[in-house]
């Protein structure tokens, strides 16, 4: 049903955000996506995961298989990785926070948590925020916006989204290999050396097969005319319509306000993360 | 010239690069509208390149030299682009998968017109019109990925359709198909030529499936030059001792029909289709005796005491793979639902089955690639859930459909050493086992090559004798001629008749009914996960349970089972069982006989040794 799960899927236009252009939906997301590589606090990225959840609940259309994908994996993401990024890059601060765990010796601070709770809400709202355009637009809407709007070559964009078309190919491709190596004892070993040479086995059938995948598909587009003229027809254009300068205008504005007011309105609810 | 010009090739001669001589090195051809045109050849002699010169692609997207000249509709191909040709020739792959570029059926039929810069509302003509003619108009809004493989086909045919060019060049359109799919697919192309505005060029080996739409044949020899051509009829029947000599198929009723007059069955004019062939011995008032069954004679004869192979401790008498009530999930999904199944020594058993019936995972459990539920297989002695890879590997081979997926090493010699080394054999008999098995499959001039450098054919030698080294002596195949041409399959089953007859259990999985006819012993049908039937091949060839699983007669057994005269010949389903012929070899080598003079001494005396080299390596096996 979209560009991050299923580039090729067809949608129902029923919900708003399907309606609005592909460039519309990626200029809007974007400077909520460089704020949240810079922000430290919890605030920002928490409201930021939740708005855009929210926007994706009640604007886009979902397939049920993907739900759990969409909704749920932030969260579940953000909440187990919290526990176990802080131990990594915890600051001497922390360990005057309060003891949450002991084991021994070890304790694990409320302020380690506090550390990889940050890490890990940035990145769950990365996350979130990305799939707004990621479930809303799909990949032939993509490639055609860009080739109609950003005046990127039309060859470039439908190579590229040809190439979509190898993923499924290789996975597949992948597991028949190494069922075949393991068949013939090649399974042996434990431990990261015996994984790179197992891996290491895998490149080369896998290679040849792209490449002579890649030479009958190029051979294939040919036969059909790809190229052929400077531009080709397009059956539907993907317009730029007021309404998505509105809406990239709405999701700005709605950024620039988290920005300015999360920290300090809700900042205070929050505990402060060492270091940050 | 009264009409007007299409296609024309004049002596038209490729060399690639890197290759020393021109195939196809003189070809001439004048297409008329509306014609058929079939091209044929032994492999190597250039078909499939003749035909990417006819729109351009070689020499302008894969580059080579090419000699004479190939005019479309007044342009030369060597210097128009191909983008400009493609209005005017239309070509269709063999790989369906490979030419699908957008996500769903509509886009693809439109990309060829968009590119073009037909106006949309005629692009979305053009595409409807096309998916209407090969029946795809209802599904245009699915993904192609979840069509059949001849829907799959038939999307290409529709995407070739829709560039409006008047000539479709089709180059071995149903190599990859099932039965079913086949049938789809000519049935889809007779439409197309029945309404009369194509002409097409068809590069193709199943005669049976197309000969009926044929007008005109074109046959070049090993070296890439035409040396017969003429309707077809003409050619096919007047001319068939010399197709034979030059090593081309026919179809399996003139085959057949070769084999009787040497019984002394008169024909007047040798049959093409099942029909005529059906229709001249319903002619005859009496036909000569049918040979004893000689399915149930080499069954019997199959030599268990021949060798001195040492087999797992029990299975000489009793099946040397039992499976019991095999069920396999994989999701939500059941594959296979309770099958059972015994293969005794020296079978050479087919699994057949339309795509998705559960062939190849009764064959990854058998083999344990999948391993299965425990206590519900056996092979050799042994339970693939619980045995170990290692130990295994030195009873049961398997053999991916893809030569190149289980080539672990970096020669060809070392790739052979790999299963001995994994058991940890001592060096010295090592060695002397690969040069053994180097030898006697042919491989020894290339025992220092990379594994992936080697031809098509020595690949698959190659792949078979990495799990005969080990011992194994029951060996399973997944669709081991998918995707090649006759010549290499039937090499392949040659092989493997010499294996069986020196007492290897083989299993495989296979789509080319025929095949099964002339070479299983026996044959499992297996439908939406279950095994319809079980028994001797020649049994269930002639049975309507082939039907019931979605599959076709093979061509021999659908001709002869409509026969209204002579009721003992209705079940007769392998030519070699057809009275009169060669009075030696198989079919195969009977239908091509020059296919041994040719590539040849090599292949014979490969085949001939590989049944040795079975033999050795299964002893050796038992030594260790």
């Amino acid at each position: 049903m979209s560009l991050l799960l299923d580039p090729w899927a067809q949608h129902h236009r029923s919900r708003p955000l399907h309606r609005v252009n592909p460039l519309a939906l990626m200029a809007a997301v974007l400077p909520a996506l460089v704020a949240l590589v810079l922000v430290r606090d919890l605030a920002t990225p928490l409201v930021f995961l939740l708005l855009a959840t929210g926007l994706v609940a009640v604007c886009a259309h979902v397939a049920r298989p993907h739900r759990v994908l969409v909704f749920v994996l932030p969260t579940a993401f953000v909440l187990l990785a919290s526990l176990t990024l802080g131990l990594w890059s915890a600051p001497a601060e922390a360990a005057t926070t309060p003891v949450l765990v002991r084991l021994g010796p070890w304790q694990y601070h409320l302020g380690t948590w506090l550390v990889g709770l940050a890490t890990s809400l940035r990145l769950g709202a990365l996350f979130a925020v990305a799939l707004v355009p990621g479930v809303s637009a799909t990949g032939p809407d993509v490639v055609r916006a860009a080739v109609q709007h950003l005046r990127v070559p039309y060859r470039v964009g439908y190579t590229a989204f040809a190439a979509f078309r190898f993923v499924p190919r290789f996975g597949h491709e992948l597991a028949t290999i190494r069922a075949a190596h393991r068949v013939r004892g090649m399974a042996g070993g434990r431990g990261p050396l015996a994984g790179v040479r197992r891996w290491a086995g895998y490149v080369v059938p896998l290679l040849a097969g792209a490449l002579r995948h890649a030479e009958r598909v190029a051979l294939a587009m040919d036969a059909r005319a790809f190229g052929a003229h400077p531009t080709r027809t397009e059956r539907h254009t993907v317009p730029l319509r007021p309404s998505d300068a509105g809406f990239v205008a709405a999701a700005w504005a709605v950024t620039a306000a988290v920005l300015l007011w999360a920290p300090d309105l809700l900042g205070g609810l929050m505990p402060a993360v060492p270091g940050a | 010239m009264s009409a007007p010009l299409l296609l024309r090739a004049d002596h038209v001669g490729v060399r690639h690069h890197g290759h020393a001589g021109f195939t196809p090195s003189d070809v001439s051809l004048d297409l008329a509208p509306g014609e058929v045109v079939l091209l044929l050849g032994p492999s190597g002699s250039g078909k499939s390149t003749f035909a990417l010169t006819l729109d351009g692609l070689v020499p302008h997207a894969v580059a080579a030299e090419v000699r004479g000249s190939v005019t479309v509709a007044g342009l030369d191909a060597g210097t128009t682009p191909v983008a400009r040709l493609s209005e005017h020739v239309a070509l269709v792959f063999q790989d369906a998968d490979a030419s699908v570029v957008t996500g769903t059926v509509l886009d693809e039929v439109c990309f060829g017109p968009e590119n073009l810069l037909v106006p949309a509302p005629e692009v979305l003509a053009r595409a409807e019109d096309a998916l209407r003619r090969v029946g795809l108009w209802e599904r245009r809004a699915d993904d192609p990925a979840v069509l059949s493989g001849g829907g799959r086909q038939r999307l290409a045919i529709a995407c070739a359709l829709a560039l409006g060019a008047p000539v479709l060049v089709l180059d071995e359109p149903t190599a990859n198909l099932d039965p079913a799919g086949i049938e789809e697919v000519y049935a889809a192309l007779r439409d197309v030529v029945a309404a009369g505005d194509r002409s097409v060029v068809l590069v193709e080996h199943n005669l049976d499936a197309c000969v009926d739409l044929v007008d005109r044949v074109l046959v070049l020899d090993r070296r890439g030059r035409l040396v017969l051509e003429g309707p077809v009829r003409d050619v096919l029947a007047g001319r068939a001792e010399e197709l034979l000599a030059l090593g081309v198929w026919l179809p399996v009723a003139t085959l057949a029909a070769l084999r009787l007059r040497g019984a002394g069955v008169p024909f007047a004019a040798l049959p093409l289709t099942g029909a005529e062939l059906r229709q001249a011995l319903d002619a005859e008032e009496t036909l000569p005796a049918l040979t004893p069954a000689p399915g149930a004679a080499r069954v019997a004869a199959s030599p268990v005491a021949a060798s001195p192979v040492s087999v797992a401790k029990g299975a000489a008498d009793g099946p040397v793979v039992r499976v019991r009530g095999l069920s396999v999930r994989r999701g939500r999904r059941t594959v296979l639902h309770d099958v059972s199944l015994d293969v005794r020594r020296g079978e050479l058993c087919a699994l057949v089955g339309v795509n998705g019936a559960g062939k190849t995972t009764l064959l990854q459990a058998v083999a344990g690639v999948v391993a299965p539920p425990r206590d519900t297989v056996e092979v050799a002695g042994l339970d693939p859930a619980r045995a170990d890879v290692r130990k295994l590997a030195r009873h049961v081979g398997f053999v991916f459909q893809n030569p190149e997926h289980q080539f672990v090493r970096h020669t060809v010699a070392e790739e052979l050493a790999h299963a001995l080394e994994v058991q940890r054999v001592p060096r010295d008999e090592i060695a002397a086992r690969v040069d053994d098995v180097l030898a006697r499959f042919g491989l020894s001039a290339h025992r220092e090559v990379h594994p992936f450098l080697l031809s098509g054919g020595q690949k698959r030698r190659l792949s078979v004798g990495t799990v005969l080294v080990a011992g194994a002596t029951v060996l399973a195949l997944d669709e081991p001629t998918f995707g090649q041409d006759r010549e290499r399959a039937a090499e392949l089953l040659d092989l493997l008749d010499q294996l069986v007859a020196d007492g290897t259990t083989v299993l495989v999985v296979t789509h080319d009914l025929q095949l099964v006819a002339d070479h299983a012993s026996h044959a499992a049908v297996l439908a939406d996960g279950r095994l319809l039937a079980h028994g001797p091949a020649a049994d269930l060839l002639a049975d309507d349970v082939l039907l019931r699983a979605g599959l076709r007669r093979p061509p021999l057994a659908a001709a002869l089972s409509g026969l209204e005269r002579h009721a003992a010949w209705r079940s007769v389903t392998r030519l070699q069982d057809l009275p009169g012929g060669p009075p030696t070899g198989s079919a195969l080598s009977a239908a091509a006989p020059s296919g041994s003079a040719a590539v040849g001494p090599a292949v014979s005396a490969t085949a001939a040794a590989v049944g040795a080299g079975a033999g050795g390596a299964a002893r050796a096996g038992g030594t260790s």
